[in-house]
């Protein structure tokens, strides 16, 4: 790069920025043991997903088009180098972390990783029982002598290369031989122990074994390692007649794309190593040999482990939301009220609710949603599938290309199909991302149409750990607009003008960037002005220029992007006025709030879009403004929060680099995510207390109470 | 119950007895471009509340206009869209045929293979398609666009010249004081001139020459239409200029009338000439259909406006729709609004035709309050009440052309006019009442009473009953007889009449009716005059 610092910082870097701090929470000894593990296993999770995603895709352009720059006027090339770079770095500390930090910790707790020296005989026999029974059979070595004889690995999977001496007819050449892993053994194996928790990993076992594959044969060589695969194909969809066909097609090239990655234990010889990266076709700067364990995401299961709740924070429960009242019917609540949940703090149970007690309604006439990403076994698509067999019109729009969530979707569609839902695959060329759920009821006056938007996926697990918002109204504005959006999207009707809503990729950005110039406008009146967002990442140049022109003019800006920043703040000239911070803690920061004070008018949007180019152009995505003066108060109240931390936050710095947060001198410490389950907490408490004592006693029905 | 100029000319009721709920409809429009619907509902106080509206483009235009016929593939993406529609409407339960209307413009009815789509359309999916001629497309403009002309201050004493130029066609309004005092289709369209212009192969600058050309013929026999009027104001309707009026009028609140100033509109005209069509759509984000079209019907607009030497032009954000809702609210609430341009335009035919205006005014009045004390005698729906006033306005136009036989020569002259609001099946109807106001009782045999349906059969018998009695209670042509009340005794229906004492004149004529009331209510009538 050039000495003079690019306008945007490269979102490759940035994402691996995130993914430190991510990172950095495993190493904070402040935190309980198993969520420290919890975090190492998630940067390591995240990182295998931006080897599939971003650094497949990269590579790919880089053969195709090496000349071309992306707005950190980085060249493909040189953002794979500083990407090695930066993640040689980032394992380099992940495995740190582990071997110096967490895995002593844990033995000392009781969670011990057995070696093979120091196996009692007690466990000694368990393993054989263990291998007879469930390893032996499942794994098949494989003889290799290149790369036409070499077995397709699956993705992310471990696999174990084993070099034998060569026989007296192999002329010298190595012998090499592969046992892919699978995912049917499991990789920890629990072994009999006394107090605590004690087993040996998947590898170790078979290192320690492995001459029983090979009986006769000199082993020279045994040594773990790791392929990811590119994942960054996409169905051609204008050529996709059946996108389901398509779609499982997808998922079948997946499976065979050029590897991008090598992890490796740094054990390997060369020659070993100098065969896999021959048979694999991997430069060395994508290759990563770990003096540790690989594949440090499967830990994520030890930290589920019984018996060691002293090293995990408690397990949150979510609070019922005092805007919802318990003995009556959600439409009943939301025509009283406009609702306003914050998840996780507030449960989600209402919005489930709301879905079931539209199926089971009589008066309901019509439910329409989106299914983006759910969970398995989910109440709503249950509950959808209930409301289409009583007769009721369902269209779900299930998005068949959330990635890697593909496989679920489809065989979730085809259940839904199969109770009568009318489900529509997506939109051609676009993702669909907002998260919208309209339930149209027939009542006495007419038709009333209630409305759900969301930050979140209608997803009652993550619903428990992402931080995401609810809104639910009966607003006639926004019931229109969702209607018309919904008519857009299932090809009902061209895309028309809405009243309140705005929607990706139709008109969302140009809508952002006329919120930020009139900011901007304002200012230059002389008036106040200020800007505050809360959203996962940051990359779209065109808002990221209007956001560096708005400071330029004075308008204050606060940003609290949780992942990719490219806009670099606090600069001379150009960013002055702009603070961005990063928050990390035990929730996932998902859900998106902005504020423009627009004169003192306040205006308040939840939204489902990042700003970035791939979702204001290519995903189908709202914007929701938040009229009603309690719920925006809320949100208001919340936003403000985040910019308060100074224990779980992070300040981006204008190097790119980010700061974490201490209290100023005296100022009390303030954690974001703490404030909002103790807000939770107090209203339920405030509410228990206001309700008077009063006993309902369950009468026979006729009977006047 | 008396009856005087106090009261409205038509006075409203709903059906009676029943506890109205909000009623959910559709209407869809096939236009020459696009295949539009609005789902809405009709309040029980009037207001309708729109819960959906879709739109999806077609070219039916583009095959009319250039072709004569609409193709296959055409009619089948129309087949698409309207089966998509309808399964909309199930899920709000609309699908009672008074539920939903759909209509086609200029495109289907300038078609000829008009019929085979209609057919197709129907078999398809059940939809009845009804072509729309120019007097319908004007009256629903009418009723759509009412309300924000009476509504605006700024036009209080303003002559509207409403004006939508459409695809196919261009409709003008002349309204002063809620009466329609001219109304006229021109075949100028934004999509016709497009296909005329294609034809040309002429350079892009010589193009829109001839355009102009061909725009400005229109406008001058437009403005020779019009003639002059007082305080002259104009009113566009339509998509393309509602979007140039999104374009010129900041934070315009759609609910009212939109006022841009002609030099603003000429300023976004050439702007938008200049363009290309993909820089039209690059630009402001609109699909090629209505970029297509944008330009030819802007500069109609403009052209018009300076024609009529204007300064400003106002722009409703009304549609074809509002107006088709308006009219499916007054279909089942006939409002004063609905009604009054209707009488005026009545009174202006039977003022042609040199009636005795005040008597039939009388016995329009009459026959109204008869219609109203007899409800439940003849159970008629309330919208006959309109008919059957118009019918009593115009029973006497036949004798313009000979008093023998008048009746029959009013069947035949209000068959063949024009009367503003009414359809030709409504106008079929009034014809018939007044027909049947004197001598024989309709008969199976009788031309056009034979092509009704049962329905309208026994509707129009029951309403010439009643004009009769409303024509012999004015005999004396002295508006004598003001008040009257009804009531059923055992074999006969008492007619009371207050203050008038000797009602043998009017016995007589009753007489002289013959015997239809009888007929159609079983029972005759008698007058009782005031007793003494």
């Amino acid at each position: 790069m050039s000495k003079k610092r690019a306008r945007y910082i490269n979102r490759e870097l940035s994402w691996l920025e995130f993914n430190q701090r991510v990172l950095d929470q495993a190493c904070d000894d402040s935190l309980p043991l198993l969520e420290r593990l919890k975090f190492l296993a998630i940067s390591s999770s995240n990182l295998d997903e931006f080897f599939m995603v971003r650094v497949g895709g990269l590579q790919v352009l880089a053969d195709e088009d090496s000349n071309h720059r992306d707005a950190s006027e980085m060249t493909p090339e040189q953002q794979l180098d500083a990407i090695s770079q930066r993640t040689h770095r980032l394992t380099g500390d992940q495995i740190v972390c582990y071997l110096e930090q967490l895995e002593p910790a844990l033995t000392e707790a009781g969670i011990r990783r057995t070696h093979s020296s120091n196996l009692t005989q007690q466990q000694e026999n368990s393993l054989h029982r263990v291998l007879d029974n469930e390893i032996f059979p499942t794994l098949t070595p494989m003889v290799v002598t290149s790369s036409h004889d070499f077995p397709l690995l699956i993705n992310q999977t471990l696999n174990v290369c084993v070099r034998l001496r060569p026989g007296p007819m192999d002329d010298d050449a190595p012998r090499f031989s592969i046992i892919p892993l699978g995912r049917a053994a499991p990789r920890f194996v629990t072994l009999p122990s006394e107090g605590g928790y004690a087993y040996m990993l998947l590898e170790d076992v078979l290192l320690r074994y492995i001459e029983r594959f090979f009986p006769g044969e000199e082993i020279i060589e045994c040594v773990p390692f790791r392929i990811t695969r590119n994942a960054d194909l996409s169905v051609r969809e204008d050529q996709a007649a059946d996108l389901l066909v398509q779609m499982s097609r997808v998922l079948d090239a997946r499976k065979q794309s050029h590897c991008v990655r090598l992890e490796i234990s740094d054990q390997v010889t060369s020659r070993t190593f100098n065969f896999l990266k021959q048979v694999l076709d991997v430069d060395d700067c994508h290759v990563y040999a770990s003096p540790g364990p690989l594949d440090l995401a499967a830990f994520m299961q030890l930290t589920a482990v019984s018996g060691f709740e002293k090293y995990k924070l408690p397990a949150w429960k979510p609070q019922p939301s005092p805007m919802v009242d318990p003995a009556r019917t959600m439409f009943e609540c939301i025509t009283d009220h406009d609702i306003l949940l914050l998840h996780p703090y507030e449960s989600f149970d209402p919005v489930v609710r709301l879905v079931e007690e539209a199926a089971d309604d009589p008066d309901v006439l019509a439910i329409k949603q989106i299914l983006y990403r759910t969970s398995r076994d989910s109440a709503i698509a249950a509950a959808l599938a209930r409301a289409a067999q009583r007769g009721k019109s369902v269209t779900a729009i299930v998005e068949l290309k959330a990635r890697f969530d593909e496989a679920r979707n489809i065989e979730w569609a085809k259940s839904l199909e199969q109770s009568e839902v009318q489900v529509i695959y997506g939109i051609r060329g676009l993702k669909t991302h907002a998260k919208t759920c309209i339930i149209v009821r027939r009542e006495a006056h007419g038709v009333q149409r209630y409305v759900h938007f969301g930050t979140g996926n209608y997803n009652e697990a993550t619903a428990r750990i992402y931080s995401d918002v609810s809104y639910m109204t009966i607003s006639e504005d926004l019931a229109a607009d969702a209607t018309s959006f919904f008519n857009a999207i299932c090809g009902y009707s061209q895309p028309q003008k809405y009243r309140k809503l705005e929607a990706a990729p139709t008109g969302l950005r140009d809508r952002i960037l006329e919120l930020i110039a009139s900011e901007t406008e304002f200012r230059r009146q002389g008036q106040k002005a200020s800007i505050s967002a809360k959203l996962n990442s940051l990359v779209d140049p065109a808002i990221i220029d209007a956001l560096y022109k708005a400071s330029n003019a004075g308008v204050k800006i606060r940003l609290n992007i949780r992942g990719i920043c490219c806009l670099r703040p606090g600069v001379k000239k150009l960013s002055e006025n702009i603070k961005v911070v990063s928050i990390i803690d035990q929730f996932l920061e998902h859900s998106r709030i902005l504020h423009f004070r627009h004169g003192g008018d306040d205006l308040v949007f939840i939204s489902s879009a990042d700003w970035m180019p791939r979702n204001l152009n290519r995903r189908i995505e709202l914007l929701v403004p938040i009229e009603d003066p309690v719920c925006q108060q809320r949100l208001l109240d919340s936003l403000d929060a985040y910019f308060k931390d100074n224990q779980r936050s992070h300040r981006l710095e204008r190097d790119g680099s980010y700061t974490r947060l201490q209290p100023d001198g005296s100022a009390a410490l303030f954690r974001s995510q703490l404030y909002h389950c103790q807000q939770a907490v107090d209203a339920v408490k405030r509410l228990e207390q206001s309700q008077p004592t009063l006993f309902q006693p369950h009468r026979a029905s006729g009977q006047a109470s | 119950m008396a009856t005087g100029s106090k009261e409205p000319a038509v006075a409203l009721s709903g059906p009676s007895g029943s506890v109205e709920r909000a009623k959910p409809v559709a209407v869809i429009d096939i236009g020459t471009s696009a295949i539009r619907m609005a789902v809405a509902e009709i309040l029980p106080d009037g207001n309708i509340r729109r819960l959906e509206t879709l739109t999806q483009d077609v070219n039916l235009g583009q095959d009319t206009f250039i072709r004569g016929t609409i193709q296959k593939t055409t009619i089948e993406q129309c087949v698409r869209i309207l089966k998509s529609y309808r399964q909309l409407l199930d899920e709000y339960q609309i699908t009672q045929s008074d539920q939903i209307r759909v209509v086609a413009t200029s495109a289907v009815r300038e078609a000829t293979n008009k019929m085979a789509f209609l057919d197709r359309i129907y078999i398809a999916t059940g939809l009845l398609v009804e072509p729309t001629d120019e007097a319908e497309v004007s009256r629903i403009n009418y009723l759509g666009i009412q309300p924000y002309l009476r509504q605006d201050e700024r036009l209080q004493n303003a002559t509207a010249i409403v004006i939508e130029v459409g695809g196919g066609s261009t409709e003008v309004l002349v309204v002063h004081d809620d009466n329609v005092i001219f109304s006229q289709t021109y075949r100028l369209g934004s999509l016709r001139l497009r296909e005329t212009l294609e034809a040309y192969r002429a350079p892009a600058a010589q193009l829109r020459r001839i355009m102009d050309n061909h725009i400005r013929r229109t406008v001058d026999e437009i403005v020779a239409g019009i003639g002059s009027r007082e305080n002259p104001e104009m009113i566009a309707l339509g998509g393309d200029i509602r979007f140039a009026a999104g374009q010129l009028i900041q934070d315009w609140d759609r609910s009212a009338l939109g006022r841009v100033k002609l030099s603003a509109l000429e300023g976004f005209v050439d702007g938008v000439l200049e363009m290309t069509e993909d820089e039209l759509v690059h630009r402001y984000r609109i699909t090629f259909p209505e970029a297509d079209t944008l330009g030819p019907s802007l500069l109609a607009y403009m052209r018009l406006a300076q024609a009529l030497e204007l300064s400003r032009i106002y722009v409703s954000n009304v549609t074809f729709r509002d107006g088709l809702l308006m009219e499916m609210v007054a279909s089942h609430r006939w409002t004063e609004e609905f009604t009054k341009p209707v009488i005026q335009s009545a009174l202006e035919m039977a003022r042609k035709y040199h009636v005795d205006e005040t008597h039939a005014r009388h016995v329009a009045e009459l026959a109204k309050t008869l219609f109203h004390e007899l409800q439940n005698e003849h159970q008629l729906d309330a919208r006959y009440e309109l008919i059957l006033y118009v019918a009593a306005l115009l029973h006497e136009v036949g004798t313009f052309v000979n008093s023998v036989s008048h009746h029959k020569h009013a069947l035949y002259l209000i068959t063949h006019s024009e009367i503003f609001g009414l359809r030709a099946e409504d106008l079929t109807l009034v014809g018939l009442v007044a027909r049947y106001h004197r001598r024989a009782s309709p008969k199976a045999s009788h031309e056009l009473y034979a092509t009704l349906d049962r329905e309208h059969r026994i509707a129009v018998a029951k309403m010439a009953a009643l004009l009769r009695v409303a024509d012999a209670l004015d005999r004396s042509r002295s508006r004598r007889i003001q008040q009257l009340h009804c009531t059923r005794e055992s074999e006969r229906l008492v007619i009371a009449i207050p203050n008038v004492e000797d009602l043998s004149l009017e016995q007589l004529a009753l007489k002289e009716k013959g015997s239809l009331f009888e007929e159609i209510f079983g029972v005759p009538v008698l007058l009782r005059g005031a007793t003494r």
